[in-house]
């Protein structure tokens, strides 16, 4: 568990870079910490590891003060992955992802074994990269090598700072992909910095939105982009914040609230299987060829129609009955 | 023609004086350069984490360079004579290691500031302590820039050896400097020839070395 305590960070010359956070990131959890540049959202997440001084309040890290652990011993127990991946160009790929195990004294053979698990985790094949240098590799696949060190000595917290940003949109969304599969296996605290709205929705268990050092809403998404807590939010949301929300459902969270209209063999209609997101099923909707869609479960069986109409029955309830996820 | 046959006649029939010049010459510099490179580099990574102090002493080095060798043998033999030792081996010896510092320390400082600061930012979060940082990521990045450093002041120094024959260091300068009294050409050139020579052995000895040296994932 984080939890920042009237956490500020004053520079010289009275400047708050962070103005009294207060929050909690429960075990497990995956909160996103998001707003505009300058926000502060990198230096709050750097005052966890203690790469920045903490001026005034405290961060309780698992029951203790980060302020008055040993820094060294603390940041090999927490994860640590920035932008631009910072792989260390003179190791190999096993040098670079065994560094904190090496740190803590592994054996040979416990860090081999430890090797080969996290890069089948990412997807990489562990022989072939074993000996080779960072340069030699992708930037998506330099990412994933600096996600498999941050996970090395399997520590409970995560710390990740835009480590996705750099990357072309397609590579982006594939790791981002990639990486909330990794999370339901390895289950981790993690906190993650992120300037890019759509990220955060998609990711996070609970967004924290800032603005000039002080926490604007902390809130899971849904909250957040139903229900603003003020302009800002709402601005930095954007307009189409209710399309946005719509990545948030599948089409079998509409299922449980809605009931479909009866379907006829008869009838011309596209097949959607029930996790297909809401955000796909309104982009098919509004494309000419299909006026309607025909959900399926997985076994194929045909459950009903699905209509425009329909959608928007479910987001009216969604948004007004404040659900929470 | 002449001259080409009077520069290998002299050359065979004083060999071995040659190569005893020769000999002094390599451990002169080589000695200069050891005592430089356990000077400079450390100095050179202690002033990355001290700023004011590295200002003034990269600019002190400097000055250091722009004082003709002569003058600096010149200055030295007054005040090591109190010692006993104004001239001979051991104020070539200073002068030497102090013409070396300026090259070393601002490559090694120069080379160890220049790595990428993700990459020190990564190895602090990950919880390396400074000397781990130090030895595991920002030396062997900064291997190159200070290997072109030490390779620098080492062929600097050769040439600089070879005047330090005037005040009785031995070496292949004092081929050219009796050369010159005797009005000697021939003597002259062998002793050029062969410090140039020497050095251009000497600067590929140390590329080998620096390529030896420099990690595998930082080399092209």
């Amino acid at each position: 568990m984080i939890e920042f305590k009237n956490v500020s960070k004053v520079y010289n010359g009275g400047v708050k870079a962070i103005d009294n956070v207060n929050f909690k990131v429960e075990n497990g959890e995956f909160v996103i910490l998001i707003g505009p540049s300058g926000c502060g959202k990198t230096t709050l997440l750097r005052m966890v590891n203690q790469l920045e001084d903490i001026s005034e309040g405290d961060i309780i890290l698992n029951n203790t003060s980060v302020k008055q652990s040993n820094k060294i011993e603390m940041r090999r127990k927490i994860g640590y992955v920035i932008q631009s991946n910072g792989l260390f160009p003179n190791m190999t790929i096993e040098k670079n992802v065994m560094i904190v195990p090496d740190l803590l004294g592994w054996d040979r053979k416990k860090q081999q074994d430890r090797f080969n698990y996290l890069m089948e985790l990412i997807g990489l094949h562990p022989d072939e990269y074993r000996k080779r240098y960072p340069h030699e590799l992708s930037g998506g696949q330099q990412q994933r090598v600096g996600v498999a060190r941050a996970l090395a000595a399997d520590p409970p917290v995560m710390l990740m700072d835009e480590p996705f940003g750099a990357l072309d949109p397609i590579i982006r969304t594939k790791l981002q992909e990639e990486f909330l599969q990794i999370q339901k296996e390895v289950n981790k605290t993690i906190l993650f910095v992120s300037h890019d709205i759509d990220e955060a929705v998609k990711m996070g268990d609970k967004v924290a939105l800032l603005r000039g050092g002080k926490m604007m809403q902390y809130d899971y998404p849904s909250e957040i982009l139903h229900h603003p807590a003020n302009d800002f939010v709402s601005e930095f949301v954007g307009q189409d914040r209710v399309l946005k929300s719509t990545s948030l459902y599948s089409v079998k969270d509409l299922v449980d609230e809605v009931s479909l209209d009866s379907y006829h063999e008869a009838d011309s209609a596209q097949p959607v299987n029930e996790d297909t997101s809401l955000r796909i099923v309104i982009s098919k909707l509004l494309n000419q060829e299909a006026d309607q869609l025909v959900v399926e479960d997985k076994q194929g069986n045909k459950k009903g129609k699905l209509t425009l109409e329909l959608v928007e029955k479910f987001l009216h309830k969604e948004v007004k009955e404040t659900p929470n996820r | 023609m002449q001259t080409i046959i009077d520069f290998f006649n002299y050359f065979s029939n004083n060999y071995s004086q040659i190569l005893e010049y020769t000999v002094e010459h390599v451990q002169l510099v080589g000695l200069a350069i050891i005592i430089s490179i356990l000077i400079g580099v450390p100095l050179g990574i202690y002033l990355t984490t001290n700023e004011d102090l590295a200002g003034t002493v990269l600019q002190i080095s400097s000055i250091m360079m722009t004082i003709p060798s002569i003058a600096l043998f010149g200055i030295m033999i007054p005040i090591l004579s109190t010692i006993g030792q104004g001239i001979g081996f051991l104020p070539a010896l200073i002068a030497l290691v102090l013409y070396s510092q300026l090259p070393i320390i601002r490559n090694t400082y120069t080379g160890i500031n220049n790595v990428d600061p993700n990459i020190r930012d990564a190895a602090k979060g990950l919880g390396m302590t400074t000397m781990q940082r130090l030895l595991k990521v920002e030396i062997p990045n900064a291997m190159p820039l200070i290997m072109a450093g030490i390779r620098t002041a080492t062929v600097l120094n050769i040439g600089i050896g070879a005047i330090a024959a005037y005040i009785g260091a031995g070496g292949l300068g004092s081929l050219i400097n009796q050369g010159i009294s005797r009005s000697n050409n021939t003597m002259v050139l062998v002793g050029a020839v062969v410090v140039s020579i020497l050095a251009i052995l000497v600067d590929y000895l140390l590329k080998y070395i620096e390529k030896r040296f420099t990690p595998k994932g930082i080399k092209n």
